[in-house]
């Protein structure tokens, strides 16, 4: 009981955060959907109808709508797609900090020491994950029967209780299998490789829904079995043997991961290779990159870097066959294609391109960005900042070599994925403009230094909260485009948005006064934050 | 006259509820080890700190070699050595990888200085940091300290994590350090470590610089709790050590004798001499003990600290 209270006060500000970012999304979706889909049955299935074709272009990153024209199907399609990734990330991250990451930091051997078992520690840390993620997904139902309320509607309380089982029942499916995963890995790279497996059970799904070669395989992924249930739609309800399932494959790797608890030693994965003997070296390491600043930390961080850029580029690439599979059969159709060229001035591919390729990558070299954040606050808290201050170079010369790895990085993935998303596109016969395609590839690095310039600022401030006040700004930024124009709101609140700033490069070339913007907000940041940094304690 | 390589003046960093540093005045000359004494929480970080330029103190002023420890923070980095309270993690560097990196920032690392070094304290280079113990992580950190022979060193408890035998190694390589003409400020909480090493000691208490003291009074501060068990039949020599020098509150209960002893263990041994002593066990006590037979000594003193 002591470790489950234990782990369920380690993991609070986990459920709070989630819980509330459940809360508002429903809410806000719900809210939108009276804003948008008409009052009248006509309106509302005219309505339905272009989200459901709107909803094509999205089918690789969540299901297409069922019943779009109603609340429930809306929010379900909208909000519930979106809360399978974003609970998959939390119990990934969770799950991997409670095992190896705890493992590390002492708090795991403490506990063992207190006279817990290895299977009790696993058993409380899933018990505790599961009470969280059932409380971020009633979180989620409150929101959403608020945000019915407000248009004079309701909901089943069997229908929302539905869905919050079966977002809680793949939140801990993906928090138990994770916890198999960190079993096996090392301590450093174990969030890496169950983030990659899981990506991989979620993209298998996904492409499974365009490429039909991966239909046999889906049944390997617990984001298919998530699917399966529509508790908020009309007729729809919760499939209960997938959910099962899911509660299955989560208990049969919670066990086979208390099994490899027992059975490995702390701070080891199961299985490790033997290390070879060599004689000791007392000699200072002579790469000549150590030499050079702002190099020697971009190589110091290449390990990262390389995934970032390869996975970028790599999507970027699907992103294009995808727009391809998807785009094609749309403008088979003489009436939307004549809607599409009308539209869209004969630019259909890139159009589509810049809209579903570069609006995802805004929200990846986001997450870039907030991911070397993270770095810098971590740094001021496990002292190595100090040590670097300890030598003759001044604070805001850290701020600015900061940001100068940071934009560098950029550049390498704007640049890398740019050219294979070029070169994906020429093999797909789509006729991209390369001067546009290079613009709208390196404006991703102000729009990524927008965040990092933001990220200094706090982190000179504030380091213990920075991640997670950058994480909400990047999110609160994503959804006031996503939502300002269906909540009519003013026009200045919606240029707010670091997401606007970015523009439409690939098809509107550079939004001039967007990138002056953004560049000004990466000046005014740095600025302020060297300012800061020289005035405050550091390791506060 | 020569520059104070470390000048404190009412120096203060007030963290509320009476927690921090309060008023510190301190002189530390050059060629000079000094010993910072404190028990857990007392304040010698934060003083460490101040020193480094790493916080801002709420009052007061330091100053090393005459340079302002926060208006000149790099110029006064230039002169100084520094190992943390706490190393840093470095994750999968290599622990040549850290020096060339932090090496770098100073111009570049002295490659024989480290390697001697790293030899001395057997220090295998080519390790990845997570996999140092903590013992490996401070004797990198001391690497990092020395290796560009600074005329300063600031260390902060830095014989934490290391063996007796390498602790003797680096209170060797303080004082050839000091014979060099270079100035160490070390932190610590054990007194037989400042002994050791230190010629002057600054003991602080809750934010308060107690005492400065030499190593005559340290001596003097010094007592150990000693047990003597005599063999059966052997009657304690009870009056011979109520006499000894420095031997005090001696207690007897059966074979067993317990007593405090102060300075020398000389009078002791003589007053014991000629019995068949089974057993005998002496306990240094923690500071805190020392604090409190200190101050009822010198009440005086109990008020500020």
């Amino acid at each position: 009981m002591a470790a489950y209270l234990l782990a369920l006060r380690l993991g609070r500000w986990g459920a709070a955060g989630f819980g509330a970012i459940a809360f508002l999304v429903s809410l806000l979706q719900a809210a939108a959907f009276y804003q948008v889909a008409g009052h009248t049955p006509a309106e509302r299935q005219v309505f339905g109808r272009s989200m459901s074709l709107l909803a094509a272009q999205f089918t690789v990153i969540v299901p297409p709508p069922t019943h779009p024209e109603t609340v429930g199907g809306y929010v379900e399609w909208r909000a519930f797609g979106f809360f399978a990734i974003l609970f998959a990330i939390w119990a990934l991250t969770s799950a991997s900090g409670a095992v190896r990451g705890d493992e590390e930091r002492g708090i795991v051997p403490a506990i063992l020491a207190a006279g817990t078992s290895r299977l009790a520690l696993i058993a409380s840390r899933l018990a505790a994950f599961a009470t969280a993620a059932t409380i971020a997904s009633l979180a989620a139902i409150a929101g959403l029967l608020v945000g019915v309320a407000s248009g004079g509607e309701s909901i089943g309380s069997s229908a929302a209780l539905g869905a919050a089982v079966v977002l809680m029942a793949l939140a801990v499916c993906c928090y138990a299998l994770t916890l198999l995963v960190a079993q096996l890995s090392s301590a450093r790279g174990a969030t890496a490789v169950a983030g990659v497996i899981l990506l991989g059970l979620f993209l298998l799904n996904s492409f499974s829904r365009t490429f039909d070669g991966l239909v046999r395989w889906r049944w390997l992924s617990p984001f298919h079995y998530y699917e399966q249930s529509s508790p908020l739609v009309p007729g729809g309800g919760v499939d209960v043997s997938a959910t099962l399932t899911l509660f299955a494959i989560a208990a049969t790797a919670a066990v086979l991961a208390a099994l490899a608890f027992r059975f490995r030693d702390i701070g080891s994965p199961l299985f490790s290779l033997p290390v070879p003997s060599r004689p000791a070296s007392y000699e200072v390491s002579r790469t000549a990159v150590w030499r050079v600043p702002v190099l020697r930390d971009l190589y110091d961080r290449r390990i990262g870097l390389l995934a970032w850029t390869v996975g970028i580029s790599a999507l970027g690439a699907i992103f294009v066959v995808l727009t391809k599979n998807v785009v094609e059969p749309l403008l088979a159709i003489p009436g939307l294609a004549r809607y599409f060229t009308g539209f869209l001035n004969g630019d259909v591919f890139p159009s589509f391109l810049s809209y579903i390729w570069f609006g995802f990558a805004q929200l990846l070299m986001a997450g870039f960005a907030i991911t070397q954040v993270a770095r810098w606050s971590a740094e001021d808290s496990d002292g190595r900042l100090d040590l670097i201050l300890s030598n003759p170079v001044s604070r805001a010369r850290v701020v600015v070599e900061r940001v100068l790895v940071l934009a560098l990085g950029a550049l390498v993935i704007a640049a890398v994925s740019g050219v294979a998303v070029g070169v994906e596109a020429h093999n797909q016969g789509i006729d991209l403009d390369r001067g546009r395609l290079a613009e709208a590839s390196l404006l991703l690095v102000p729009f990524t230094l927008v965040f990092g310039a933001v990220g200094a600022l706090l982190a000179s401030r504030i380091p213990r909260a920075t991640v997670g006040l950058l994480g909400a700004l990047a999110f609160a930024s994503y959804l006031l485009v996503q939502l300002g124009p269906i909540f009519k709101l003013p026009t200045w609140v919606d240029d707010l948005s670091a997401f606007k700033l970015y523009g439409q490069p690939l098809t509107a070339g550079v939004d001039q006064t967007g990138l002056v913007i953004m560049l000004a907000i990466v000046v005014a940041g740095l600025t302020a934050a060297a300012m800061l940094m020289e005035r405050r304690d550091v390791g506060a | 006259m020569a520059v104070a390589a470390i000048r404190t003046s009412k120096l203060s960093k007030d963290y509320g509820l009476g927690r921090g540093l309060f008023e510190l005045d301190l002189d530390v000359a050059p060629q000079e080890v000094f010993g910072f004494l404190g028990p857990n929480g007392a304040g010698k970080s934060t003083t460490i700190r101040c020193l480094m330029g790493l916080i801002r103190p709420s009052a007061g002023s330091a100053h090393i070699f005459g340079l302002d420890c926060i208006r000149d923070h790099v110029a006064v980095k230039r002169k100084v050595g520094y190992v943390p309270g706490e190393m840093p993690q470095f994750a999968s560097l290599r622990g040549s990888e850290v020096v060339a990196y932090l090496g770098a920032m100073r111009g570049g690392a002295d490659v024989k200085t480290v390697r001697s070094l790293a030899e001395r304290f057997n220090l295998d280079l080519s390790r990845r940091y997570r996999e140092y113990s903590s013992g490996n992580k401070q004797k990198l950190g001391i690497v990092l300290a020395f290796m560009h022979r600074p005329p300063l060193l600031i260390l902060d408890e830095p014989t934490a994590g290391l063996d007796p035998l390498n602790q003797r190694e680096f209170y060797d390589l303080v004082g050839e350090t000091r014979d060099d003409g270079a100035t160490v400020f070390l932190s610590s909480h054990i007194l037989s470590e400042v002994e050791r090493a230190c010629d002057r000691v600054g003991i602080i208490r809750s934010g308060h610089l107690v005492n400065i003291a030499d190593l005559d009074e340290l001596h003097r501060i010094r007592f150990h709790r000693v047990e003597i068990e005599f063999a059966p039949g052997d009657d304690p020599p009870v009056s011979a050590l109520r006499a000894a020098q420095g031997v005090e509150d001696v207690a007897v209960e059966d074979r067993l004798v317990t007593c405090t002893v102060r300075g020398s263990f000389e009078p002791l041994l003589d007053a014991i001499h000629g019995s068949t002593v089974t057993n005998l066990v002496s306990h240094e006590p923690s500071l805190e003990e020392i604090f409190l037979e200190y101050y009822k000594e010198n009440p005086a003193r109990a008020l500020t600290g």
